[in-house]
């Protein structure tokens, strides 16, 4: 394993990014590491990007730590190139990146001055072509975005410095090469253009009404969020598109906004059934002095494929054969319609839970299925009922693991007719320490059914444990 | 009283599943009064040999079986009742291993049927639920088929038990395979169930708390009494009692397996002894030029005659044949360990050590008390060991000879991290944890220790994982192969023990370890390899070539005092053994002047002495600073030859025996447990009846102590004396090689690379530093390997001329082609790539060498022009002429600094014969005030300086707690230094993160030797790195590397 980035402080006990992880522990016994994630970081820059859009129009990621922004004619809003660089490096410190900044008239120049000049930075080259040249010609031939080997191959035939380059015979050099340096020194000095592809702001789902009038009419605001969904829903069947979360926001004439947020458990975009959910938490809405404008925003989007309309076949008729889908549907619906009225916290499904311990066998699980779960129930049978608290019961029992023969519940004496059993759980050693219990399923002359456990053992109990207790744990159906 | 026998138990054989060791279940099973027991374990038998020798020692019968675990139908459990059965088992293991890969078993009821003519069969129903349906038809077709199969029914407490033991019940009698109780042990006591809980969580890597159901419910699958087994089974009490049924027809033991080494040795018309007895009658004669001196002649006979009596001729003959055929090949071999105590060996030429020259113990090696069959270890030349493994492989075929297997086991280090992950604890703290338990070697953490590591020792899932851990140490893992253990037999070797796959391709092992084998009286030959014997072979054939010599290990002249008069200035890199840091400082203090000082200079910088004190008092008394006396006057016939301080392996165990009570072999059985004593931990009892029985016999505690700590220190590394002989041999020949011959000697440890504990730049510096010249690498001079080069100039007229292979990235094929090509020389870099077919990158590993020196091109010229060569032309352009590339303009490269080529030399050659880098930035050194190193030899004791050089080597060895032994090198020699952990612990990255270290503090002087204690360190990389590149120092670190202890 080896070390992808390594924080100043690390760096400055001689840690750095390619170390395998035994070395940087032997030099920092007291490291620690967290598993690299490109996937996230990447994602992180991109943010990056999107945000540094606040600077220039034009940005993009560069590799896997840098950002390109394309200031051309930007620099003027914020008081000059160096004011732009000032904020710029201000705000990416503010959202807790260490950088170097570099503005010049190439990028293959703002590139190799960021990296790779000497100090801290920000530089900011003019525009012409012989400081170009000037900057550059010190810097190490990997300022050139060079891959590591062939910046090795110039280096070792003596060629150091980008200014070792200048002079050279261009044929001899591709020969040997490649075009890679000299088209990268070109792009550089800017005697070639070098074309690159800005990120594209993120899409964003949302649909705007105004009213002529501020209104208090719970009916229009309905018939405006109707039409809203509409708009929305439509937008987002062109996209492949489907919501899990929509935001409806009220603008209020008192600047006071309201907003109603719902949840679907599926990406849907049925505009009636989504203003469905929505009507319940429209209903006591506080209009005020009236609402002047309305947006929908889905604000968290995921893709679903374009359902296949039928023909013909009438609505609600639909529980033939092949309808399985359809009813999982109408199922989520359901669930939907139920979560949003009254609150995600109370719908829910009962599972599995992947234990022996018959207390902790059930749990809550999200009301529709994921695709995570897949916990069996257990083999072996268990009690319709399942008290919360076992109930402590005085039993009379053969020794040392015979089944209760008779036992006293609700004021009542239970004599045993038939038992099965025992079985054997002992508690979950690394939880802490709790004594093994053996269930017995017994049934009385009137054929109810119990599940009784003793905890503890009679005589020299195996382990170690004082006088058994019996309790009663569930009733059968 | 109820019999009851456990049929059905698994060990920790069964890898990650078994939580006992097969002894463990043995003593528990005959503590708890079973009849007998058996130990089955997964398509293996590799835990029997174990479990037998525990049923012997606790007084139990172990039933020899495996468990079958069949691809189409339920599994059973397979006893077999004579030992031709036992060879259709092993047979039928065997089957299923050499098809599956490594570690794996595929079997059909159809291979069970095939081999289960006098087997006993416990069918297995399945684990869960009731038994179906199709269960009982395969269990009524198993039953048809077989001879003898039974119905295993075992209690799972899952509350179903009643109703499934009456279905089996009704199965078994359905399908005429009688009831058997077992109880399907998977640990020999309930308390281990954690730890079972741990082993699945590892298998099924997953942790604990997501481990659900994939664990056991409860913790009855441990050993139980028989009344107990009675009370389970009440209602079936003939399913008890047919257990001991099953157990006693099961006629067989391990100790049938009679073993038998090949006929093939043996000529017709004579027997193994009479040919053994000719062929040690020629090779004396031949040894001692027909003039056999009295003595060994004598010897000879008395080994013969108990060679013939207790039957060993045939392993002689085996390992002579071995030998026979490397010498035929030229392969140098050699004998080490106790066959050194023998003549016969010497006259086989099995070893090299001369019985005439040296005080031989035959009984060592073989005793008729011990009946213990002798143990001859031969090393060969590293480098071709493997002619001989395919050799014997041929000559008795697969069938008949295999690798013994090597048990790997759970170390602090594995067993930490692994339980760590099962506890769900942080992969980042499994790491710390495990690396704490490589750094503190075997011990695990106390509280203290924790803390320290930021932990909280109270934490409970921390507690809870430490205890695992200990417990976890000593399963077995995984079985590997031995490094050159073999096992050859008369029959097929699959009818004694199972063979499988080993993880190279082409090899096979089986199942059975080194003490498995000596367990059971089977006689193995260790073909092993050793680099010196390659080393010392190479130099024979230079000198052989270049002085018209031939010497072998017995010809070179012995007791040379100019040899030994070398060694005691500490000369002595690249020697065999005694080149290392500690044995270069012990050899000016014990100042070996014949050939028993180097047996024990060999011995005395070892564990085992270090541990037990036994070095200074050794030091002392043979300096005169201390008279030489015995604790008592038994122990002088022991410690005699050592001035009565014990240092072999064989002088501590005769102390257990005569000073401390042991019987003989309790004494032997003590040496196997230190063998083990790291991976067991349990040496216990063993040391409190060592001491104890010595100061009941009036020596002092302090002294009976310190022998113990002397066992124990011998753990992994026991060095009997004859061993030490074998490499002491080596010694000698090396040093005299070194002393006489300094550019063969140099040539060939480069040839014989990687070996011993110098890197290419040291040997030849150190060549260099005894007057010989060493030629760089040059595609008109050089051939693959270095060679010798007529020049008066240089130490005994011969200059080392590096060979093709010290260049880095540059093929060995292309390295011959361009020696079998060169003819009258290539006059350019085109005729090169034209004549030995070079493809660009060779040409430019080339040039990176600087190797076209002849042709008057510089590094930076050759890397130009091979660069521009582009690929070789296909073959119809071959015959153009040399530079029809086309004209090019001319192209002047900036000129590389000193530094610069000093940097490449070690990029591509690891060594630069135009400067040491330290010699370049020896100005500012200067102006730091470093003294250079050879200076050191004039500084008086106690007096600071500050020695600066690239850092060769790190060491922290295991018996120093926690010290580092830094070696500097610089342009004048090297310095050794020591940071006491204190120090170490203030600068830890200077110390090892620098290529280039200043250090400070006072010399310390013992002797010639000398340290630096250190004080202060500076890492002066930075310096180095620009000399490298000088226009930018990050972009090209110095390629300098420290071989290091982590």
């Amino acid at each position: 394993m080896r070390l992808a980035a390594a924080s100043a402080a690390t760096e400055e006990a001689g840690l750095a990014p390619g170390m395998t992880l035994a070395n940087a522990r032997a030099l920092a016994p007291g490291l620690r590491v967290r598993p690299g994630d490109p996937p996230a970081a990447a994602r992180r820059l991109a943010a990056l990007a999107d945000w540094a859009r606040r600077f220039a129009p034009w940005t993009a990621p560069c590799g896997a730590d840098g950002l390109w922004l394309d200031i051309t004619g930007c620099a003027g809003l914020f008081g000059g190139e160096d004011a732009l660089l000032a904020r710029l490096s201000a705000g990416v410190a503010r959202r807790g990146h260490d950088h170097r900044l570099a503005a010049a008239g190439t990028h293959g120049a703002a590139w190799a001055l960021a990296r790779f000049a000497a100090g801290a930075g920000p530089f900011a080259l003019p525009a012409d072509a012989a400081a170009i040249r000037a900057a550059l010609a010190p810097l190490p031939a990997a300022a050139l975005r060079l891959p590591a080997d062939a910046a090795a191959a110039l280096s070792r035939a003596g060629l150091r410095c980008i200014g070792d380059l200048y002079g050279l015979p261009r044929a001899p050099l591709v020969r040997r090469f490649g075009r890679a340096p000299l088209d990268r020194l070109d792009e550089a000095l800017g005697r070639r253009a070098e074309p690159l592809a800005p990120q594209r702001p993120p899409e964003r789902h949302a649909a705007r009404r105004v009213f002529a009038e501020p209104t208090v009419d719970s009916a229009s605001v309905s018939a405006a969020l109707d039409s809203l969904l509409k708009e929305l829903c439509a937008a987002l069947a062109r996209a492949g598109l489907g919501a899990r979360r929509l935001t409806l926001r009220l603008f209020r004439v008192d600047a006071d906004p309201r907003a109603i947020d719902i949840a679907a458990t599926r990406a849907r975009r049925d505009a009636k059934g989504l203003a469905a959910l929505f009507a319940d938490r429209l209903n006591g809405l506080d209009a005020g002095f009236g609402v002047e404008a309305m947006e929908l925003d889905a604000a968290l989007v995921e893709p679903l494929a374009p359902a296949q309309t039928r023909l013909g076949a009438p609505r609600g008729g639909a529980a033939g054969s092949g309808s399985g889908s359809a009813k999982n549907v109408e199922t989520a619906a359901l669930i939907d319609r139920l979560v949003n009225r009254l609150g995600a916290d109370r719908v829910a499904r009962l599972g599995p839970r992947d234990t022996h311990i018959p207390d902790r066998a059930v749990r809550r699980l999200p009301p529709l299925p994921g695709p995570g779960a897949k916990a069996d129930w257990p083999a072996a049978e268990r009690p319709i009922r399942l008290f919360a608290r076992p109930r402590p019961v005085a039993a009379v029992a053969a020794a040392p693991d015979g089944p209760p023969m008779l036992f006293r519940w609700n004021g009542r004496v239970v004599r045993v007719v038939r038992a099965g059993g025992p079985e054997r759980i002992a508690g979950e050693w690394w939880r802490g320490d709790s004594p093994t219990r053996d269930y017995y399923r017994v049934e009385d002359a009137q054929g109810a059914r119990f599940w009784i456990f003793r905890e503890g053992f009679y005589g020299a109990a195996p382990d170690g444990r004082g006088a058994p207790r019996w309790y009663l744990h569930g009733l059968f159906a | 009283m109820t019999a009851y026998a456990e049929l059905q138990a698994m060990s920790n054989f069964t890898f990650l599943e078994g939580a006992s060791h097969p002894h463990e279940l043995v003593e528990t099973a005959a503590a708890l009064g079973h009849r007998a027991i058996a130990v089955a374990d997964r398509n293996s038998l590799a835990g029997v040999v174990r479990a037998h020798a525990a049923a012997r020692r606790a007084g139990i019968r172990l039933v020899v079986g495996a468990r079958l675990d069949l691809d189409d139908g339920p599994g059973a459990l397979c006893f077999p009742t004579d030992r031709a059965a036992y060879g259709r088992l092993s047979r039928l293991i065997s089957l299923g291993r050499r098809r599956a890969p490594k570690g794996d078993c595929r079997l059909s009821w159809q291979d069970a049927e095939e081999h289960a003519e006098g087997q006993q069969l416990v069918v297995l129903p399945p684990a869960a639920g009731l038994p179906s349906a199709r269960f009982a038809a395969a269990a009524a077709h198993i039953a048809r088929r077989c001879p003898r199969v039974f119905l295993a029914a075992s209690r799972r407490f899952d509350g179903r038990d009643g109703e499934r033991l009456a279905a089996l019940a009704g199965l078994a009698a359905a399908a005429r395979a009688p009831l058997v109780a077992v109880n399907d042990a998977r640990y020999h006591r309930p308390e281990r169930r954690p730890l079972a809980d741990a082993l699945t969580c590892i298998r099924e890597g997953c942790a604990i708390d997501e481990a659900g159901r994939r664990l056991a419910a409860n913790a009855e699958r441990h050993l139980k009494p028989p009344e107990e087994m009675a009370r389970l089974f009440a209602g079936y009490p003939e399913a008890v009692a047919r257990s001991v049924a099953i157990a006693e027809a099961c006629a067989f033991g391990l100790d049938e397996l009679s073993y038998e080494y090949p006929d093939e040795t043996v000529p017709a018309g004579e027997t193994a002894q009479s040919h053994l007895a000719q062929l040690a009658a020629a090779g004396a004669s031949e040894r001692y030029n027909g003039a056999v001196p009295a003595k060994v002649r004598a010897q000879i006979d008395r080994e013969l005659e108990l060679i013939g009596r207790l039957g060993y001729a045939r392993y002689f003959l085996t390992v002579h044949d071995a030998v026979r055929f490397a010498r035929s090949r030229g392969i140098l071999c050699q004998g080490r360990g106790s066959a050194a105590n023998s003549a016969v060996c010497y006259c086989l030429g099995i070893t090299a050590v001369d019985p005439d020259r040296h005080e031989i113990l035959f009984e060592r090696f073989i005793s008729a008390a011990r009946n213990e069959p002798p143990d001859i270890d031969v090393d060969f030349e590293h480098e071709r060991r493997e002619e001989v493994i395919q050799y014997i492989y041929a000559k008795y075929g697969r069938d008949r000879a295999g690798l013994t297997a090597t048990v790997i086991s759970y170390r602090r280090r594995s067993a930490v991290r692994e339980v760590c992950k099962a506890m769900g604890l942080s992969h980042d703290l499994a790491a710390v944890l495990a690396r704490e338990a490589r750094m503190r070697g075997g011990a695990g953490p106390g509280a203290a220790q924790l803390r320290e590591l930021g932990l909280d020792p109270g934490d409970r899932r921390l507690k809870l994982a430490l205890a695992l851990a200990d417990e976890l140490i000593g399963f077995p893992r995984h079985l590997s192969q031995h490094v050159g253990g073999f096992v050859v037999s008369r029959g097929p070797l699959s009818e004694l023990v199972p063979i499988e796959n080993a993880a190279m391709e082409d090899r096979t092992v089986i199942e059975w370890d080194k003490d498995d084998i000596d367990a059971l009286g089977i006689l193995k030959v260790d073909v092993l390899g050793l680099g010196m014997l390659t080393c010392v072979r190479k130099a024979f054939d230079l000198v052989a070539r270049h002085c018209g010599r031939r010497y072998s290990l017995a010809t070179v002249p012995a007791e040379d005092p100019r040899v030994y008069d070398m060694l005691c200035r500490a000369d002595s890199v690249g020697v065999f053994q005694v080149e290392s840091r500690a044995q270069m400082s012990m050899l000016p203090r014990l100042r070996p002047r014949t050939f028993y000082d180097l047996v024990i200079e060999v011995a005395i910088v070892r564990p085992g002495p270090i541990q037990g004190g036994m070095v200074h008092p050794y030091l002392r008394r043979r300096e005169g600073k201390e008279p030489v006396s015995f604790p008592s006057p038994e122990l002088e016939a022991v410690l005699g030859k050592t001035l009565g301080v014990p240092l072999f392996q064989e002088q501590a165990m005769r102390i257990a025996v005569v000073a401390g009570g042991f019987a003989p072999d309790e004494a032997d059985r003590l040496r196997r447990a230190m063998a083990t004593f790291r991976k067991t931990g349990t040496v216990g009892h063993f040391r409190a009846k060592f001491v104890e029985g010595m100061v009941a016999r009036g020596y002092e505690r302090e002294f009976a102590e310190r022998c113990f700590s002397q066992i124990e220190g011998f753990g992994d590394y026991g060095f009997p004396e004859s061993h030490a002989a074998s490499f002491a041999l080596l010694v000698y020949v090396s040093s005299w090689l070194k002393r006489h011959h300094p550019a063969a000697f140099a040539a060939a440890l480069l040839n014989s690379q990687p070996m011993g504990f110098y890197a290419p730049a040291q040997l030849v510096r150190d060549a260099r530093d005894h007057g010989v010249a060493v030629r760089p690498p040059d595609v008109n001079r050089s051939d693959r390997d270095c060679t010798l080069e007529p020049d008066p100039g240089s130490a005994g007229g011969l200059a080392l001329r590096l060979g093709l292979r010290q260049i880095k990235g540059l093929s060995p094929e292309h390295a011959e082609k361009i020696a079998a090509a060169r003819g009258g020389g290539y006059a350019s870099l085109a005729a090169l790539r034209r004549r030995a077919a070079l493809p660009r990158a060779a040409l430019d590993r080339l040039a990176r060498a600087d190797a076209f020196g002849s042709l008057g091109l510089s590094r930076r010229e050759s890397l130009w022009t091979a660069a521009g060569l582009g690929e070789p032309p296909p073959p119809l352009f071959a015959a153009a002429p040399d530079g029809a590339e086309g004209r090019e303009p001319g192209v002047t490269l900036p000129a590389a600094a000193p530094g610069e080529e000093v940097a490449a030399d070690y990029a591509s050659l690891r060594l630069s014969l135009k400067a040491h880098p330290v010699a370049l930035l020896r100005a500012e050194l200067a102006a730091r005030g470093a003294v250079p190193a050879a200076e050191l030899a004039n500084v008086p004791a106690g007096r600071r300086v500050e020695v600066c050089g690239l850092a060769l080597m790190r060491q922290r060895p295991g018996t120093a707690k926690g010290t580092i032994f830094v070696t500097l090198e610089d342009e004048t020699g090297i310095a050794n230094a020591i940071i006491w952990p204190r120090v170490f612990e203030r600068c830890r990255r200077q110390a090892l993160a620098a290529s280039l270290l200043a250090i400070r503090g006072p010399v310390q002087r013992e002797g010639i030797v000398i340290h630096i204690i250190t004080e202060r360190l500076t890492d002066l990389t930075p310096l180095l790195n620009r000399l490298a590149a000088p226009a930018d120092a990050d972009a090209a670190p110095f390629p300098a590397r420290s071989r290091d202890f982590h």
